[in-house]
């Protein structure tokens, strides 16, 4: 497929009335779409749109308690932003096992969750937070939005809820209370530039002067990236000992359902499950 | 009386000569050179493992604007090339690996060409195909190459002594079956050329060639053009490791092409193609039986190997040459036989690659070493000692040991990692007795290596020319027939002559790019260069030196003894005075009466012979050693080894450039690392299922352990300035000596690699 038309609108209306024309393919930092495009796993539309200049979707906030994250925030920006190091240093923990210094550079928040790798590394600690994904479109001429919780976001392995004619602006959460406690852990075979052959994060808070765990997700062990649902019950409202940590992490691998691939089988991720769910309830325990 | 002290450039750190045109991107390689009127060609390969061609229609193709050339086998000599002779550029009446070259284009632009390429259209008649070399050995195995109804292009068989003698001598008798796998070179530059012919059908050909002059008599019967009429240009290479040691069907592709078209053609691969159409290193399986006595001497090695060598034969089938050598002459084993069987499959084929053959000899060797020892209660260093080589030793095989530091190596790398006490500890805790709890595990492990370090005569010559001239302003030009890949060559071969001619290094240039410049030269294999090179580099400056000398002499009525050249001056020998500046001495003599330019030629021979039809003879002109010790974690929940620290002691005769060496080892320890622990070229059913970086796993930098180098200077007779080569051997023991730290980690010795953390965690959890 040729590419017919190249657009680089400068405000969002601009963009989602392109949008609802159809056929067209957004490029945020294209470090999934051109290799992609490349290697023949996937086809240019007609229109190529580029969000990188619409005007307001990068960039990081707070407004009472909510934190909003621009689609268009870079992972180096997320890196740097004392913001987030304070209030969900988790995420910057994803962010700093992210690819290298170069992709990071221009790799995006919206296009890491849009692309929808069983292995987004971002998408675990916004699945920590709760996070809600605003999508805006161009109804009939008229603006329009719709929010959809990170949970249900993702459908299968490069699909969302995501319609041709909607794009991702805004990542919202509430900020974490005090005593939030997080982690996450990426498994590559080596430590930089690297994708995730399992990820694992968990999350807890304290609650009646006890720390429990809130949530657990996995990265690269099932189509999506997924909340560990059976995981998170076993854990409500228990004291981390050994014995319910031990119980936890077989409890993630009924979670998880993971293939096999060049970058592992289907046993050796559920083993990294165990291993992985265990050292990260030990860290925060 | 004050004295000037002599300064030397033998030993010091001299950063490359070529390092900042590499790193301002001032560099040409083959993918910047561009000519007017240049086409660009691509390759169609084969879309099937192993099946006949039906019908090629390229008709569409040619008729797509911009395509100026469509060539199939019809189109060529139809002369085939390689080590086998038995890999036509573009195959016409089968295909027998995925790689295979099957038509090509010349069009306008890249995108052209590649358009072409899916406009032709090729019907194919499925074969059934083989992969295991094992089971191409069968009776009823499909036949890969009609010549060869057994599947076997060669074989070879070595023996000394008797073997049979031997397993009466030992104590203990082990036998083990080692599996190597696929690994490919990574080449940072991938393959390319550019082909030009001018009006006199004179052909020039920009490539990456690690042997110019071999290369145009290879290459001319294949593009039927006479090699007196081959003018080969070498742009900087982006490294080699042995790859670039042989022609390969894309650059008589691009020359048939440029001659097709009558225009310049540049042919250059992919990242993919790279990898799925270079050489690999070669997939091994090797059966050793070795025996010892209860006092700690070997008394035998019996070895059978089968090698896959893909659907056709390049350097890859001759790797027996250096894999006997190990097993026959690393250690001193009395008695010792060897048998190969080379196996075509329709798998990809194998190239020479650093080391050849001997890091897969060498995994099997030093990992049986440490089984004997610990059968007859021997700390595998002792062990090693009491069998190492020494100097003086002639070996059965007839390797003559004129320096020989293993026995240093070996105790110099121990001593300075703690091998020793650190082994004996670390296995106490890994059997999961006191210490070392928790997932963790810490473990070391010891290796060592013997490689040629002066030359292999496997051609009638191992020599290498020089010429130099010396201009009026002092300036020297050396014209050496050695190649610079990126190893360093040039300026080792500048500070010879800076050295003998009394020069800053900045008064040399070396010429080495141009055949129609530089004399003969074997080519860049064997961990030569510096030896052969820097030998006729020497001595053709010495050669000037005397010239100098004797010229000076005249002009200051002096006697030549009492002169030397220090710092561009003519200076008395015994004060380092300066009595007369360089150029004007050379000016002197081209204005002389009787003028005379200073210009020296040297060609350097060196005193190996080849093997004997039982592949015995002293075919190197030096040896080299080299030990390490690797510490390494292992991680026994998920798999991951961690390679925490590597300590490397290597004979290298006498340093030259500490710097180059330094490189050389780091580079090898990195190659050496993902031999052993990551890196794995997935093929199954002949496919290549990791063509890129994402999923073949290069060691990066994060991964780099420290590296504690320790150089070992054994002052080789014959090298020079004692020098001998070390250009491979950083990478060949490194991975025996991990399996053999994870044995001491774990308990659980592996005996094929790579050592992923999954294939790691399933041997340890023993899950199949
Ligand atoms: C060398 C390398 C290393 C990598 N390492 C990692 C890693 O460690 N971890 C990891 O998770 N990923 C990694 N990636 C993948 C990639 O970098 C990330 O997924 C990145 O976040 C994608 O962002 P982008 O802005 O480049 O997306 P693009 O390539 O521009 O877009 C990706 C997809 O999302 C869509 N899209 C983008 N923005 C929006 C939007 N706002 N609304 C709707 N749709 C949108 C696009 O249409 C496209 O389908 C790596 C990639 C490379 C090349």
């Amino acid at each position: 497929m040729t590419i017919e038309q190249y657009a680089a609108p400068e405000t969002l209306d601009e963009l989602t009335r392109l949008l609802s024309g159809g056929n067209a393919l957004i490029f945020a930092g294209g470090t999934d779409v051109m290799p992609q495009t490349r290697a023949g796993a996937r086809q240019f539309q007609p229109y190529l749109i580029n969000a990188s200049r619409v005007a307001g979707l990068r960039g990081i906030s707070r407004e009472g308690a909510r934190i909003r994250i621009g689609a268009l925030t870079t992972v180096t920006d997320i890196l740097e932003s004392n913001l987030l190091s304070e209030h969900v240093p988790v995420l910057v923990e994803a962010a700093d096992c992210f690819a290298s210094g170069q992709v990071r550079n221009t790799a995006t928040l919206g296009g890491n969750l849009c692309n929808a790798s069983p292995a987004a590394d971002l998408a675990i600690p916004l699945l920590l937070v709760d996070a809600e994904l605003e999508l805006s479109s161009n109804d009939n001429g008229a603006p329009s939005r719709r929010v959809v919780p990170i949970s249900d976001f993702f459908v299968a392995p490069g699909k969302t809820v995501l319609k041709p004619t909607e794009i991702l602006t805004r990542v919202i959460f509430d900020a974490p209370p005090s005593g939030f406690r997080a982690r996450f852990i990426k498994f590559g075979t080596r430590p930089a530039l690297d994708i995730a052959v399992v990820s694992v994060g968990v999350a807890g808070a304290t609650a009646n002067m006890v720390f429990a765990i809130t949530r657990v997700a996995f990265g690269a062990a099932a189509p999506t990236p997924i909340r560990g649902k059976k995981t998170e019950e076993l854990l409500e409202g228990r004291l981390l000992v050994d014995d319910t940590i031990l119980a936890a992490s077989s409890a993630a691998q009924k979670d998880v359902s993971p293939i096999s691939d060049v970058r592992g089988s289907a046993w050796y991720r559920r083993e990294l499950v165990r291993t992985l769910t265990e050292r990260a309830l030990h860290d925060v325990a | 009386m004050t004295v000037i002290e002599k300064q030397t450039l033998i030993g010091k750190a001299i950063p490359k000569l070529d390092g900042p045109k590499k790193v301002t991107g001032e560099a040409r390689y083959v993918q910047d050179i561009e000519l007017p009127r240049m086409l660009f060609a691509k390759i169609l390969r084969s879309s099937r493992v192993h099946a006949r061609i039906v019908r090629i229609d390229t008709s569409a193709a040619r008729k797509l604007p911009g395509v100026h050339a469509v060539i199939t086998a019809a189109d060529t000599p139809g002369v085939p090339l390689g080590h086998g002779k038995d890999n036509p550029p573009l195959k016409s009446d089968k295909v027998r690996s995925l790689r295979d070259e099957v038509a090509a284009v010349a069009a306008e632009s890249e995108d052209i060409a590649e358009r072409a390429l899916s406009l032709i259209e090729v019907d194919y008649e499925d074969l059934p195909a083989v992969f295991d070399p094992n089971a191409a050995l069968l009776d009823d195995a499909p036949v890969i190459h009609e010549s060869h109804p057994d599947n076997i292009p060669f074989t070879y068989e070595y023996s000394q002594g008797d073997v049979g003698q031997g397993e009466r001598d030992s104590d203990v008798v082990i036998e083990d079956k080692f599996t190597l796998h696929f690994v490919t070179h990574c080449c940072m530059g991938v393959s390319g050329a550019v082909a030009q012919f001018d009006a006199d059908d004179n052909l020039t050909v920009y490539s990456q060639t690690q042997v110019p002059f071999l290369y145009k008599k290879d290459i001319a019967p294949i593009i039927d053009v006479p090699p007196e009429k081959i003018r080969v240009i070498q742009p900087s290479i982006g490294g080699g490791f042995g790859s670039k040691l042989d022609i390969y069907p894309f650059e008589p592709i691009c020359i048939l092409l440029a001659r097709a078209t009558r225009r310049p053609v540049k042919l250059t691969f992919t990242r993919e193609e790279e990898f799925l159409a270079s050489p690999t290193r070669q997939p091994v399986e090797l059966t050793l039986r070795s025996g010892v006595k209860k006092d700690g001497t070997l008394t035998f090695r019996d070895v059978a190997t089968v090698h896959d060598n893909g659907a056709y034969t390049s350097w890859g089938a001759t790797t027996p040459f250096v894999i006997m050598q190990t097993i026959s002459s690393l250690y001193r084993v009395p008695h010792c036989s060897y048998r190969t069987t080379v196996v075509y499959t329709n798998n990809p084929y194998s190239g020479s690659f650093r080391g050849f053959g001997n890091l897969q000899a060498t995994f099997a060797v030093e990992s049986h070493m440490d089984k004997l020892a610990e059968a007859v209660a021997m700390d595998p260093l002792a062990f090693r000692l009491q069998n190492a080589q020494q100097p003086g030793e002639t070996t059965p095989q007839g390797m003559v040991f004129r320096s020989c530091g293993l026995a240093e190596c070996l105790t110099t790398a121990a001593e300075r990692s703690g091998f020793v006490e650190k082994h004996a500890r670390y296995s106490r805790y890994g059997r999961g007795q006191n210490g070392q709890g928790g997932p963790v595990k810490r473990g070391v492990g010891i290796a060592s290596l013997l490689h040629v370090g002066g030359g292999a005569k496997i051609y009638r010559s191992d020599g290498c020319g020089t010429m130099l001239k010396i201009d009026d302003y002092g300036h020297v030009t050396v014209l050496t027939g050695a190649s610079e890949i990126g190893q360093g060559s040039e300026t080792v071969i500048a500070q010879f002559v800076a050295e003998e001619l009394g020069l800053p290094i900045s008064s040399i240039s070396v010429v080495n790019d141009d055949s129609e410049l530089t004399p003969w030269d074997v080519g860049v294999h064997a961990s030569r260069t510096t030896f052969i090179a820097g030998n006729s580099a020497q001595r053709a400056a010495r050669k000037a030196r005397e010239k100098l000398l004797a010229a000076a002499a005249t002009k200051l009525e002096l006697s030549a003894e009492e002169l030397d050249l220090r710092e561009g001056n003519v200076t008395r020998a015994d004060t380092g005075e300066a009595l007369l500046e360089l150029p004007r001495l050379i000016r002197s003599l081209h204005f002389a009466k009787k003028s005379e330019v200073v210009m020296t030629a040297e060609y350097y021979e060196p005193p190996s012979v080849p093997q004997d039809k039982e592949f015995k003879g002293d075919v190197s002109a030096s040896y080299a050693f080299g030990t390490q010790v690797v510490e390494l974690e292992v991680d026994t929940e998920t798999g991951v080894i961690r390679i925490v620290k590597v300590t490397a002691a290597h004979d290298v005769g006498r340093v030259i450039n500490s710097l180059g060496i330094q490189g050389q080892i780091e580079g090898g320890v990195a190659m050496g690392m993902g031999y052993a622990i990551s890196e794995h070229l997935l093929v199954d059913e002949g496919v290549i299922q990791n063509p890129c970086f994402r999923d073949y796993k290069l060691v990066t930098a994060p991964e780099m352990p420290e590296i504690d180098m320790h150089f070992i200077e054994t002052l080789d007779p014959e090298g020079p300035s004692g020098a001998k080569g070390v250009g491979e051997a950083p990478a060949i023991c490194i991975a025996a000596a991990v399996v053999n730290a994870v044995y001491n980690a774990t308990g659980t010795r592996f005996d094929s690699l790579p050592l992923t953390p999954e294939r790691v965690l399933r041997r340890l959890k023993n899950h199949a």
